[in-house]
């Protein structure tokens, strides 16, 4: 009974995903054509050029340690810090368009009547939630490889792939989060303000923060720290720190699941 | 047989608020159950009880001899919601097509029957719908699967005078294939035709459960008869149940309380050329349900 309501789902984030698919992949396409004129003219964008920037927001961006090597550039502009973004805040999106948002709205009352547990509901909800990153993930990966290949960047496929799938791991994750707050309190303020400041938290602690021996024992409560520290697109799947990400992910869909199934909705 | 609703002891508290003290009732199978009250009574509450959409804070609910919790149980019902939202760009007929798939299945005959019954448009998008037309869609998705138990919570909100008809008409023809239906509202004019009970709710009690048959023997009537020549007063003096009585020359005029008979047969001993009677107020007697008592705190 749970192919109709996953497919439901599906139909009503088919908006949200084919324009975010659009954003993303427009993103990026732009941000790699640039990487043709920096590959050109490597003094303009070398080190010297570098070092005008304030260390703080050289720190923020991941170091800027080489903008003019392929994998340099691809990680700075588009795998540091706006695409996982993006990701998240789609995630997010469709994370409370499943359950906050129709609990929220009065939409949801109607669905929990009909012959479905709760908890395959909520499983339903989170199947078509990563069904739909996973489509925005599918399409821009293949916008980030084919942009590759016509800059020539030299990355291997392997390797983007390697730091795409961790862009969707985050996206998961934080979504998981939305939908697990959203689950519990039936409110996506709350979700979207639990998903935020843990991503602000989560990427200052692995940036700005990493050498300030004060919070950088945080970074174990980062998923950034996991999706970053492997350095995926020099060294392929960091498959230890991915595999934290997913694990952390089901253990957030239980509780998603637990937490829904013993509340009173929509008061 | 067991009931279709069984409620004991139910309560629910929104944090201290009170939405439903202590309400315990039963509703049998193949009855038509009208639950009245004014606004804020319990209505919703005790409706989303029945379908898990709210868990009690103390007591127990069975439906259909089960917990409400269970899948296999609200298959069996259908529900029409208080405040039905339909909110998408979808089309009404896909909406009620995924209903029916999630149910196990719908032919599609029936949701168009249904829609042909309530003239309902199912091809406008959802959000597009006026507030009748919205409530058509609710009232054909709780019929469409034709549930053993139909929960309606206020179901003729909205609706125009010729759709209401062909409601009670469903309604009526439910209970008629043995099936039992719930409806709120907060008029007893609107549930008195079809229901067999009322049950009337206020400030989170249930106050009252009355047989409507009864309530309509219990009803003040008032009655004129017209003679074809003036009546001695005195042979309708303390006559049983008859109250208010006023003779002039051929006319008479009295209330009734229950049943005619004592005044029927005293004014067969003359000729009768006319006589009204006006439909029992049952409004008149359920108010009083309302007004007599303080609600309780
Ligand atoms: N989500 C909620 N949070 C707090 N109090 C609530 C909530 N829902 C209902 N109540 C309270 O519970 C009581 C019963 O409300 P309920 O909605 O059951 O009334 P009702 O009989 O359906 O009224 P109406 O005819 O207006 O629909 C009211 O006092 C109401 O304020
Ligand atoms: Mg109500």
């Amino acid at each position: 009974m749970n192919g109709p309501l996953i497919s439901k789902s599906l139909r009503d984030h088919r908006g949200v995903t084919f324009w975010w698919t659009v954003g993303i992949s427009a993103f990026m396409a732009l941000y790699l054509a640039v990487y043709g004129s920096i590959k050109e003219s490597p003094e303009v964008y070398g080190p010297a050029m570098i070092a005008k920037f304030p260390g703080p927001l050289r720190d923020l961006m991941g170091g800027l340690a080489d903008m003019t090597s392929g994998a340099g550039y691809l990680q700075t502009a588009v795998y540091q810090l706006f695409v996982p973004m993006l990701f998240i805040a789609c995630a997010t999106l469709l994370a409370n368009r499943s359950l906050a948002g129709p609990e929220e709205n009065g939409t949801l009352e109607l669905v929990l009547t009909l012959p479905v547990d709760r908890r395959r509901l909520v499983l339903a909800r989170l199947a078509a939630l990563a069904l739909g990153l996973l489509a925005v993930a599918a399409v821009t990966l293949l916008v980030a490889w084919g942009m590759s290949v016509v800059v020539d960047n030299g990355v291997a496929f392997g390797h983007i792939l390697a730091g795409h799938l961790g862009v969707l791991l985050l996206g998961l994750f934080h979504g998981t989060v939305a939908l697990a707050v959203g689950a519990a309190t039936g409110r996506r303020l709350v979700a979207s303000a639990v998903v935020g400041v843990w991503v602000v938290a989560g990427y200052m602690v692995v940036t700005v923060g990493r050498s300030w021996d004060a919070i950088s024992w945080l970074k174990w409560v980062s998923p950034f720290h996991y999706y970053a520290e492997g350095r995926p697109l020099y060294e392929g799947v960091p498959v230890g720190d991915y595999l934290v990400l997913a694990g952390a992910t089901v253990v957030l869909a239980l509780t998603a699941v637990l937490a829904f199934d013993r509340r009173d909705v929509g008061v | 047989m067991t009931a279709v609703v069984q409620a004991e002891g139910l309560t629910k508290y929104y944090g201290s608020r009170r939405g439903l003290a202590d309400l315990t009732m039963e509703i049998q199978p193949g009855e038509v159950f009208g639950y009245l009250g004014p606004n804020g009574a319990g209505k919703t509450t005790t409706i989303r009880l029945l379908l898990d959409v709210i868990r009690p804070t103390s007591g127990l609910v069975r439906v259909l001899g089960g917990s409400p919790r269970e899948p296999a149980v609200r298959a069996r019902i259908g529900y029409l919601p208080g405040d039905l939202v339909l909110e998408s760009r979808d089309r009404a007929l896909d909406y009620l097509r995924f209903l029916g798939r999630v149910r196990g299945g719908v032919p599609s005959s029936r949701i168009e029957s249904l829609a042909d019954r309530f003239d309902a448009d199912l091809s406008v998008p959802m959000r597009k719908l006026s507030k009748g037309n919205r409530q058509k869609i609710g009232l054909i998705q709780a019929f469409m699967h034709e549930p053993e138990f139909v929960i309606l919570d206020e179901p003729t909100m909205g609706l125009d005078p010729l759709v209401q008809h062909e409601f009670l008409a469903l309604v009526r023809e439910v209970r008629a294939s043995g099936r039992t239906v719930l409806m709120s509202s907060h008029v007893l004019a609107e549930v008195e035709s079809v229901s067999d009970r009322v049950g009337i709710v206020r400030g989170g009690r249930l106050v009252a459960v009355e047989n409507v048959a009864a309530l309509r023997e219990k009803a003040v009537r008032r009655v004129e008869l017209h003679f074809a020549a003036p009546v001695p007063r005195a042979d309708f003096e303390g006559l049983p149940g008859v109250r208010d009585l006023r003779v002039e020359g051929a006319a008479l005029a009295c209330t009734i309380d229950g049943r005619p008979d004592a005044l029927i047969k005293a004014a067969a001993r003359h000729t009768v050329v006319h006589l009204v009677s006006a439909e029992p107020d049952l409004e008149e007697i359920f108010l009083t349900y309302y007004s007599d008592e303080e609600p309780p705190r």
